[in-house]
């Protein structure tokens, strides 16, 4: 199983620092890392090697906790503890801060492009989760502030082809939203992990959603539609979200990090233990009641806390990850063949 | 409340302490009191808001004037010896906002932030503003008191002096749509430090008065009406009066006729709202030979607040005058107001609105009552007491570093 992940490099991305996040841009051609440096790194591949080309710096005061690129592929936003988020506009291979979003009262803890590109999400310690829309002349306007959560919001995420919104907090929950008339709304309300949820994934068709958590296990959700053939009840026109499945006994610590590969359905996950892993659905396995079976176990991927994994979103098998000792790996996931 | 509680947290404990001590039962214990000890009687008043009003008379399915007359009878039987209405202060609201507001457009060449003036009637948005923009912000904002303050100037003052009683042997007790008022009531600056009391002494929400009626154990539909206290109520032979301009007071509809006409020689019969992004954010503009003379907006709830604070400060917002108001749908959706039952809460709000709207308005210049109080009680418009009664200030409050320096 250990043969199945290999490692390809290490690069000590942030230095004395943490690295937090990474995030490839759509064509997978530019990975963005960031960290406690409160700088933003752009890595190319040049022959074989992953080189750095550009360093945002100048941009924010204090840790930058996540980023996220638009969908074209020429924006990237940043999220602060210092309560703001940064829109980064690629000018060939310089990047210039455009705009500075404020209005959270602290720490901002995530932010993502919706598909159109004309939306944007950010969540905070302040609770809430804001919307903000983007208009042709680079004009950011906030069109939501949702209330829903209890506590600190970790990660905001939104679904790959609907205009519909995730979120995941320490409260617990994990929250979906939609636009209705003029304003935004939450639609649903996930419940079932016992401790923070820390991130969320969907998987390339949008039915279903992976989230991990502090209770260390990662819960898998199954969107229903009124009138479905199973039963599963819903309110009104609107989804109904059930867990189907829970990855449970395989991490020894809190999930951080969860990313589903939307080339080919690979789930991977960042844990506490320095550890990497990767699930697969089991072929055959019944839809309502799937079973994910562990391919891929990297114990030490990390000398610390693995704080983020991604998959390249054209290469298959391309897995990055980062951590607290700010150094990000570069890995070769190799699907067994039969799993 | 829609910032106070769900928003910010911005609420400090001594903040919520100076809530909670304002409350239905607080008001039962004055009232039990004054019935117990009868040689150290306070003389209770109670203000109703038009919103609240609205509000009550939405659930029980009666006209504005039955459910005041209602609302007079209850308190009444309670021992409550006068029901005002804070419609009538709310007409120096109006009128003070009207002159200041001309006032500021006459002197926005030499002062950079005399326009654009930002409404003050609101104590979610004013909490905010003071909170977490602080110094910047405040210099924009109207020196007018709220509706609710000037009753409290009013009670404690002039009504007051006429009853032959000092301000603390008067309880003043208002019925407001949102909680916020009670934040607003107990503002230093509302504090009388030599008699020891405040300009109001309770503030109660819609929802509380609910409460207190079905701690008595009646409907306010099963209520006999008694006559409504005239004094310091906006009615003209039993018919009750409003204002203009919506829900939230109308202070943009007011100033904007009145700075037409004061500023430009224009008599507007109507304004005309343009919706932008949302319901919730209007413009509403006087032009003359395509020239824009006078920009004005309504921004209601948070996320407008936000839009309006962000262009303020990148020098984007080309606005003389904004109507800022803490709620969605703006007052008559108060955080206070009593919650629909049976059906949608747009579905009742929509009635609260419709209910609200069928009252008859009046102009403020034209109440002999305001007229004659400016002259007796304030000594004219532009008096140094007219500006004590019916002005306020703002405080910057420093961001408190609350030592979080956690790893996430």
């Amino acid at each position: 199983m250990k043969d199945s992940l290999t490692l390809l490099f290490r690069i000590p991305a942030h230095p004395d620092s943490r690295c937090w996040f990474l995030a490839w841009n759509p064509t997978g051609t530019l990975l963005a890392s960031c960290g406690c440096d409160r700088s933003i790194r752009i890595w190319g591949k040049e022959g074989d090697a992953w080189v750095c080309k550009s360093v945002l710096g100048e941009g924010h005061q204090r840790t930058i906790r996540k980023i996220a690129w638009s969908p074209c592929g020429n924006y990237l936003a940043s999220a602060s503890f210092d309560a703001t988020t940064c829109i980064w506009k690629k000018n060939q291979e310089e990047f210039e801060c455009v705009t500075t979003l404020e209005g959270h009262e602290n720490e901002v803890k995530s932010v993502a492009w919706a598909p159109s590109g004309s939306l944007l999400a950010t969540c905070s310690r302040d609770k809430s989760v804001w919307v903000w829309e983007v208009d042709e002349e680079d004009e950011y306007e906030c069109v939501s502030v949702l209330n829903s959560h209890t506590q600190d919001v970790k990660h905001v995420v939104w679904h790959p082809n609907q205009e519909l919104l995730a979120s995941a907090s320490y409260d617990d929950t994990v929250k979906l939203y939609q636009e209705e008339e003029d304003d935004w709304v939450c639609c649903a309300t996930l419940e079932g992990h016992e401790s923070t949820v820390w991130s969320l994934a969907f998987d390339q068709s949008g039915k279903h959603l992976a989230s991990c958590s502090d209770d260390k296990t990662v819960r898998i959700w199954r969107q229903y539609k009124p009138g479905n053939e199973q039963g599963v009840v819903c309110s009104g026109t609107d989804p109904s979200w059930k867990c189907v499945c829970t990855l449970s006994g395989f991490h020894t610590r809190t999930v951080y990090d969860v990313a589903w590969c939307h080339l080919t359905g690979s789930l991977a996950t960042a844990c506490g233990d320095d550890a990497i892993r990767v699930f697969e659905e089991q072929q055959l396995s019944d839809p309502q009641q799937p079973t994910f079976t562990m391919t891929a176990h990297m114990p030490r991927a990390h000398s610390q806390d693995v704080n983020c994994v991604a998959w390249n979103p054209k290469e298959q098998g391309l897995l990055v990850s980062c951590s607290d000792d700010g150094e990000m790996a570069f890995w070769k996931y190799q699907r067994p063949e039969v799993c | 409340d829609y910032f106070v509680f769900r928003v910010n947290g911005c609420i400090t404990s001594a903040e919520s302490v100076l809530i909670t001590q304002q409350s239905h039962e607080e008001l039962c214990r004055v009232l039990n009191s004054n019935k117990v000890r009868s040689n150290q009687q306070k003389l209770v008043v109670v203000s109703v808001s038009p919103q609240s009003r609205a509000s009550l008379a939405a659930k029980f399915q009666l006209t504005p004037l039955d459910a005041a007359r209602k609302l007079t009878a209850f308190f009444k039987k309670l021992g409550v010896h006068s029901v005002f209405d804070t419609t009538f202060s709310r007409n120096f609201s109006l009128l003070e906002s009207q002159r200041e507001f001309v006032q500021r457009f006459r002197r926005q060449n030499e002062d950079k932030k005399a326009l654009p003036m930002l409404a003050s009637a609101c104590p979610g948005w004013i909490c905010y503003a003071e909170k977490t923009h602080g110094s910047f912000i405040i210099p924009y904002i109207s020196t007018t008191k709220s509706p609710q303050q000037v009753m409290g100037s009013l009670i404690k003052g002039h009504f007051a002096s006429q009853q032959h009683l000092t301000p603390d042997q008067i309880y003043h007790v208002t019925v407001m749509p949102c909680y916020d008022k009670k934040l607003e009531a107990s503002r230093s600056d509302f504090f009388n430090p030599e008699y020891q009391t405040r300009e109001v002494d309770c503030v109660i929400t819609t929802g509380e008065v609910l409460r207190l009626l079905e701690q008595e154990g009646v409907a306010l539909s099963d209520v006999a009406p008694a006559p409504l206290d005239t004094m310091f109520s906006s009615v003209s032979e039993e018919e009750l009066l409003s204002h203009s301009g919506g829900g939230s007071g109308g202070y943009l509809e007011h100033i904007y006729k009145y700075a037409a006409k004061e500023l430009f020689g224009i008599q507007v019969a109507e304004v005309q709202y343009k919706p932008l992004k949302n319901k919730d954010f209007q413009e509403a503009s006087l032009e003359k030979d395509g020239k824009v003379l006078l920009q004005f907006a309504l921004a209601y709830g948070f996320r407008n607040i936000q839009n309006l604070v962000q262009k303020l400060k990148r020098g984007r917002a080309s606005y003389h005058y904004v109507e800022v108001m803490a709620c969605p749908s703006g007052c008559l959706n108060g955080g206070g107001q009593i919650r629909a039952e049976g059906v949608s809460s747009k579905d009742f709000l929509q009635q609260v609105e419709k209910l609200y709207e069928s009252v008859r308005t009046e102009v403020p210049e034209l109440n002999p009552r305001i007229e004659e109080l400016y002259e007796q009680w304030l000594g004219g418009t532009d008096s140094e007491k007219a500006g004590e009664m019916l002005r306020t200030q703002y405080h910057a409050v420093e961001k408190t570093n609350t030592g979080f320096n956690i790893k996430w």
